[in-house]
């Protein structure tokens, strides 16, 4: 029972639950929901999102936040595939997509971190220019045309129906959430989160972590965005607009907490699969997909009001508790009466 | 010496409309000597169709961010309102009138809900929005389906009396837009500044245990920003509505940033306690006419718009804090002659 209780305080272990008890439900529905390809393609299709859910949780756990994801995945699919496009080396190509997802979250880390702007103002304004940035670089057309050996990567499968993509983004949140829970310079990103002042006190670089979160951020982003460009084949200049807002949802129904230090990794993880996997659930269940945003919004909604509300009772109680400790036996004895 | 213009700047600060001011006749004049036309009542004035309905919202999200929240769902409630509108009207046989003020309604009620969870649930605002704007947008598709018009297509063929809203022009010149927002400003001003209720919203913005404490019903107070920033985003719905002539669910979902700029722009701390009215407005009328101007005197593609529009932000915001704050400049500066030193 003991056990049992701890394991649920864990949240992301909460989110696999309700992944687990979602699919279950829907596959009593709809048997054909639970065959090894549609739960695979389930998985396959969160991909891209989590990565970004993945990359914009180092931000959100050291409590700020990032908008500009969307339009750096939209930069990087840009750069790359146009120079896939154009004859440049793989190693060129996926090179300078990171690079530019390097240089957005340098950019973001030095305006949020340095010069203490807060993060939704500043990444708004970041996400205005490189979205502009994609406009210009590409002119307004679209990059069609990808090499064949670049596109089929994503057909690539392993162990049945798993692509190679979500099999390596996998183990590399495994083994980030690994890093992040068990190494010194991990668990700053946490305590960063948790308390800010409080970390810098204990000799934490609070900045410079933040400034490692946004940079991690922006090249997760970018790897997203060189995913996206083999998945989908031909990149817009709106690729990616609104993903942020998505990629943010995402990580709160992993369980992460938008005021930062509580949440993990694998949460993300977990909340991208939820995400992406809305919209064929629906088909599964026989509803039209126009229930997509819907279903979604209420979701979000559900999940963050009951999260809210079970946390306002745990700190009224540990508050009354700290009462009753500070005031001795007697006065608490009264107190509690007078409730 | 190198004090002396900081120190200036950070006089001009202090009235930040003033500044605002400056950067919008800025604008007049340089797009003006650019292209004569833009000076023209017909042209200037008839560019204000775009940019309306984010100057509306973002007068009311002004409310919503001195209280220390944020609202991205105000795009989302446009398009509801907007399809509710052509739903009721043409699907239901409603008066357009009982059908525009029905849209009102059902965004105060969006509004409210979503206040609600903020308030008295105690959910952080950006969430609790952000769940907002996908299940609004996501209830206009619905209700869109209910139409026996494709939703893609939009209900059009509204009343003359309707589309007359964003048709009508004072004296000849003026659109009736303009008129709307005017007026609204002059409605949120008194309210913000003027009124009991105003200076609740910034009492609950600096401290809201302590405006709790001095008996104000903070959480209410709260719970009512997020109506009036619904009640804004339903109004502009209604003027977009009849402008368009066309009821969509999509109208509006590009929204969200331009609003949240125009009230950054505007000096208000997204941190709540600070905001005005009247910087949101002016803020608000400098991104439109940068919007306006450039693609009409400097031959900008309309694709590359939010690059300036981002720069602005950027600009200003580092500029504040960097005027807030002095000493960080210093610390740049130090930073820098450091670096220098240890590569000599």
């Amino acid at each position: 029972m003991n056990t049992l209780k701890k394991i649920t305080k864990i949240r992301e272990i909460n989110s696999l639950f309700f992944l687990i008890a979602l699919f279950a439900i829907v596959g009593m529905v709809n048997p054909a929901f639970l065959a090894p390809t549609t739960l695979f393609n389930c998985f396959n299709d969160s991909v891209v999102f989590t990565l970004l859910a993945t990359g914009i949780a180092f931000v959100i756990l050291t409590g700020e936040i990032d908008v500009s994801i969307g339009a750096t995945l939209g930069l990087s699919a840009a750069i790359s595939s146009s120079l896939l496009r154009d004859g440049a080396s793989w190693f060129v190509a996926i090179a300078a997509g990171l690079l530019a997802g390097v240089v957005v979250g340098l950019i973001n880390g030095f305006g949020v971190s340095t010069l203490g702007i807060p993060s939704l103002i500043f990444t708004l304004g970041t996400n205005g220019v490189v979205r502009g940035m994609i406009y210009v670089y590409t002119g307004g057309a679209w990059v069609e045309n990808l090499p064949a050996s670049f596109t089929k990567l994503s057909q690539v499968k392993l162990f049945g129906n798993l692509t190679i993509f979500y099999l390596v983004v996998l183990l590399g949140v495994i083994a980030a959430h690994i890093a992040l829970t068990h190494t010194r310079r991990g668990r700053y990103f946490i305590a960063v989160g948790d308390n800010a002042a409080g970390a810098t006190l204990v000799g934490i670089p609070a900045k410079r972590t933040k400034i490692l979160a946004y940079v991690l951020c922006g090249v997760l982003a970018s790897v997203a965005g060189i995913i996206y460009s083999s998945r989908i084949g031909f990149i817009t200049p709106t690729a990616g607009n609104g993903y942020e807002m998505k990629a943010i949802a995402a990580c709160v129904l992993g369980g992460i907490s938008l005021s930062g230090g509580l949440g993990s990794l694998l949460g993300a993880s977990i909340g991208a699969v939820i995400m992406s996997s809305v919209s064929r659930i629906l088909v599964f269940l026989g509803f039209s997909s126009d229930y997509d945003n819907t279903i979604t919004g209420i979701l979000l909604i559900t999940i963050v009001v009951i999260d809210a509300l079970t946390q306002n009772r745990a700190a009224t109680k540990s508050r009354h508790e700290r009462l009753a400790a500070r005031t001795g036996p007697a006065h608490a004895k009264k107190g509690g009466a007078a409730k | 010496m190198k004090h002396s213009p900081l120190e200036r700047f950070k006089k001009g600060v202090k009235s930040w409309e003033t500044v605002l001011l400056g950067l919008l006749l800025a604008e007049f004049v340089i797009f003006g000597i650019a292209n004569p036309k833009f000076l023209m009542p017909r042209v200037l004035l008839g560019s204000v169709n775009d940019i309306i309905s984010i100057c509306i919202i973002s007068l009311f999200v002004t409310f919503v961010m001195i209280t220390g929240g944020i609202d991205i769902q105000a795009g989302s409630i446009v398009g509801l309102s907007s399809i509710v509108i052509g739903v009721t009207w043409q699907d239901f046989g409603l008066n357009i009138w009982v059908a525009a003020i029905l849209a009102m309604v059902v965004a105060a009620l969006c509004g409210a809900l979503s206040g609600f969870f903020v308030a008295y649930c105690g959910v952080q605002p950006m969430v609790v929005t952000l769940g907002g704007s996908f299940l609004y947008t996501g209830i206009a598709l619905l209700v869109s389906n209910i139409s026996a018009t494709a939703s893609y297509k939009g209900i059009s063929g509204f009343p003359e009396d309707f589309t007359q809203i964003a048709k009508f022009k004072l004296f000849g010149v003026i659109p009736s837009q303009l008129l709307i927002f005017a007026a609204l400003t002059v409605i949120a001003y008194f309210l913000l500044h003027k009124s009991k209720f105003g200076r609740k919203v910034f009492l609950v913005g600096v401290n809201p245990r302590a405006a709790e404490y001095s008996g104000i019903n903070s959480r209410f107070v709260t719970l009512l920003t997020y109506v009036l920033s619904g009640v804004s985003a339903s109004i502009a719905g209604i003027v977009l509505t009849a402008y368009l002539g066309t009821a969509k669910s999509d109208i509006g979902v590009t929204f969200t940033l331009p609003i949240i700029t125009a009230v950054v722009l505007g000096g208000t701390l997204s941190t709540g306690g600070k905001g005005s009215v009247i910087g949101t407005a002016l803020a608000a009328l400098v991104i439109g006419v940068l919007r306006f101007g450039l693609p009409l005197s400097f031959k900008v593609s309309n694709q590359y718009l939010d690059i300036p529009v981002g720069l602005l932000l950027l600009i200003v915001v580092v500029g504040r804090s960097i005027a807030a704050n002095p000493t960080l400049l210093r610390k740049l500066g130090i930073g820098k002659a450091k670096r220098q030193k240890n590569k000599a």
